[in-house]
């Protein structure tokens, strides 16, 4: 070993050495404390300080807010909704009757259909204090009702928008075609429901619906209230109709129209549309299309009528 | 010495037979005493008002009775000396408690009489209201299966008659009287209605015949496994009658409805072919526009039958109204119902497909 003059072998020494060297020059540059690297480290734990604080004021500004009430008022001023008026104050009243008088009537007919519930003669006996009270009560909501069904008579007959919407309201071919385009939209064989107009086949339907309600009703309500004039075997049929149909209407209420206005998810817990009578513009182009499509057009026409009516007043002035 | 003494041994026999005898002819001495007086028929007392009342004791009558062998003064306990001057009403319950050791029946009879509107009566010191011994018989009574018992199922309209003569007029002549008189054992009696030592005021409501009561009483016989479906009259008459107006306004506990009594009777119930009868075709206006009830009727106001089932195909065309609504509040409903639950299907699917 001491004869190393191999020349293979010191050549290897010479790379290592050379190695070696290279490795502690680098070594020596991490090892002293470089000015450069420093201050770039300063500046990004400067930035990132400066981006926490602006995403938190960010944050805190948003919660205020949103969280404060008048800041989200004048928001909501700044940019208002487009609301469409869809029932006008007569036909809410009218509605506003109806119901009124409808769950006094149910409250006071429906215990005598099933008397050997025990809360049926808990509402009749002890929280309307007996059968002469609970059936003058019955009464008063009766009158109510006939006074909604004689003031949407005359409503459909004599007002504009009465007339208008009855007309809508009369089934049409298309409101079958409707019902099974809706079922097959259920299925998934079509990607979107069909589109409505003013009313809907299910709002047509309800509409019908609480008509035949208020013809049998009324009929068999009137025939049993002044039963004496009449013979006892359409007291019977009135009896029987009287009772069945409210019953039918008690439940369609309570399932069909509920389920629409309460418990749906678009409105639930419920629709306020019975007090303001408003739809939103998102709701009138979600449920009615049709007649938002043509509210557009009328309204553009409108717009377009005027421009070409100052355009005329304005050449025939020159 | 064997001879002597079987003739001492007859003697022993003989004077032990002759005591036995005595020993057992002791009530009849007893009897015989009252009847030193009570035994001639010809024995009475002229009362105040001039009347003559036979005081003759048929002994006969006791013995055929259910206390035949008691003595007179079991009874007639107030009785001590003879002759006696007066005789106090008796009492029936010296023996006939709850307990007694000489094995008188006794049931809840006493306690309910002493509510009972005669009992009630007794206790103000009335004393035409009758006691136990009016209705069941003073030295003659007898088991009430006998014929001959004032008791007899038979007999009991003219037990009850004695006293309410005008009604047992009026029940003798009803479906329900005639029928009784001619034998049939179906038909009710005064204390099928009314109950027996329980009988109270018609205007109490505990009673049986209150109008709250009456339709549970017609129904133990005109009910859906009452007896008259033997008779083929229809048993479906309750049930109809609860569906009506008056029997749920009656289930409301309202006491002015008409309930089984107000149309038909009570005392004088007739056949609706009876032209006498208050369900008669002609007479019906005028039942249904008693005061109180619908003073406006006319014959067009009760023309139709009036226990009508709406689910009996007899019925006619409120059988078809009534089957036609529940066709159409079950398809109507079921609809309904299947809508809804489709609807929100699709709503649950789209929340999942925009997800």
């Amino acid at each position: 070993m001491t004869d190393s003059s191999n020349p293979a072998e010191s050549k290897r020494e010479s790379l290592i050495s050379e190695l070696a060297e290279d490795i502690v020059q680098d070594a020596a540059t991490i090892a002293e404390p470089d000015e450069d690297r420093l201050e770039q480290v300063d500046e990004m734990t400067a930035e990132a300080r400066r981006r926490l604080s602006f995403e938190v004021s960010v944050l805190l500004n948003e919660a205020v807010t949103k969280l404060s009430p008048g800041r989200a008022y004048e928001e909501r001023k700044e940019t208002p909704q487009r609301t469409f008026q869809r029932f006008g104050v007569n036909f809410r009243l009218q509605h506003a009757l109806m119901f009124v008088s409808v769950i006094i009537l149910i409250i006071t007919g429906m215990p005598l259909k099933f008397p050997e519930l025990a809360i049926s003669k808990f509402i009749i006996i002890d929280l309307l204090g007996g059968l002469q009270n609970s059936t003058l009560i019955h009464r008063v909501g009766a009158v109510g009702l006939i006074i909604v069904g004689v003031w949407h008579l005359f409503y459909i007959t004599f007002s504009r928008d009465g007339r208008r919407d009855f007309f809508l309201m009369m089934p049409r071919p298309k409101d079958i075609k409707n019902f099974f385009q809706t079922l097959l939209y259920f299925f998934g064989r079509r990607p979107s429901p069909p589109k409505f107009g003013r009313f809907s086949f299910i709002e047509k339907f309800d509409y019908w619906a609480v008509y035949w309600g208020m013809v049998i009703m009324i009929g068999s309500g009137l025939i049993m209230w002044f039963k004496e004039w009449f013979p006892k075997y359409l007291f019977d049929i009135g009896r029987e109709a009287h009772s069945d149909e409210g019953l039918l209407a008690t439940l369609a209420i309570v399932i069909w129209h509920f389920y629409n206005v309460h418990f749906n998810p678009d409105v639930f817990p419920m629709s306020w549309v019975w007090w303001h009578g408003k739809l939103t513009e998102d709701e009138m182009k979600h449920h009615h299309p049709l007649e938002y499509a043509e509210i557009m057009e009328s309204q553009s026409a409108r717009i377009v009528e005027e421009k070409l009516k100052v355009a005329d007043t304005e050449e025939a002035t020159e | 010495m064997a001879r002597f003494s079987r003739q001492k041994e007859l003697i022993g026999t003989l004077v032990i037979y002759f005591l036995v005898a005595l020993g057992a002819a002791g009530p009849v001495r007893g009897e015989q005493k009252c009847l030193i007086c009570h035994g001639k028929t010809d024995h009475h007392k002229i009362e105040a008002t001039g009347r003559r009342v036979s005081l003759y004791i048929d002994t006969s009558v006791i013995a055929a009775s259910v206390h035949a062998g008691k003595k007179c003064t079991d009874c007639h306990a107030d009785i001590v000396d003879i002759p006696h001057k007066t005789v106090a009403k008796v009492n029936c319950r010296r023996c006939h408690y709850s307990g007694n050791p000489v094995g008188a029946p006794q049931g809840e009879m006493y306690d309910q009489y002493e509510h009972s509107v005669h009992g009630l009566e007794v206790g103000r010191g009335n004393r035409k209201a009758p006691v136990c011994q009016d209705c069941h018989g003073s030295h003659d009574v007898l088991r009430h299966d006998l014929p001959q018992s004032k008791f007899y199922r038979q007999s009991i309209p003219r037990t009850c008659g004695t006293c309410h003569l005008d009604i047992y007029a009026t029940y003798r002549e009803s479906v329900h009287g005639s029928a009784v008189e001619l034998g049939n054992t179906d038909s009710p009696v005064c204390t099928s209605c009314h109950g027996e030592h329980n009988i109270e005021r018609p205007d109490l409501l505990d009673s049986r015949v209150s109008p709250i009561h009456v339709t549970e009483t017609c129904s133990g016989c005109h009910g859906p496994m009452g007896v008259v479906a033997k008779y083929g009259i229809k048993t479906d008459r309750i049930a109809t009658f609860e569906e009506s107006f008056h029997g749920v306004a009656q289930l409301m506990e309202n006491m002015m409805v008409a309930n089984c009594a107000s149309c038909h009777g009570y005392h004088d119930i007739r056949s609706q072919v009876d032209p006498k009868s208050s369900i008669n075709p002609a007479n019906i206006p005028g039942t249904c526009g008693k005061e109180g009830c619908h003073p406006e009727a006319s014959a067009r106001f009760t023309s139709g039958r009036i226990h009508i089932d709406p689910s009996s195909e007899e019925s006619g065309f409120l059988y078809y109204i009534s089957r036609g609504f529940l066709v159409l509040t079950v398809s109507v409903l079921a609809g309904l119902f299947i809508f809804i639950i489709l609807d929100l299907f699709r709503r649950a699917k789209a929340a999942r497909g925009q997800k």
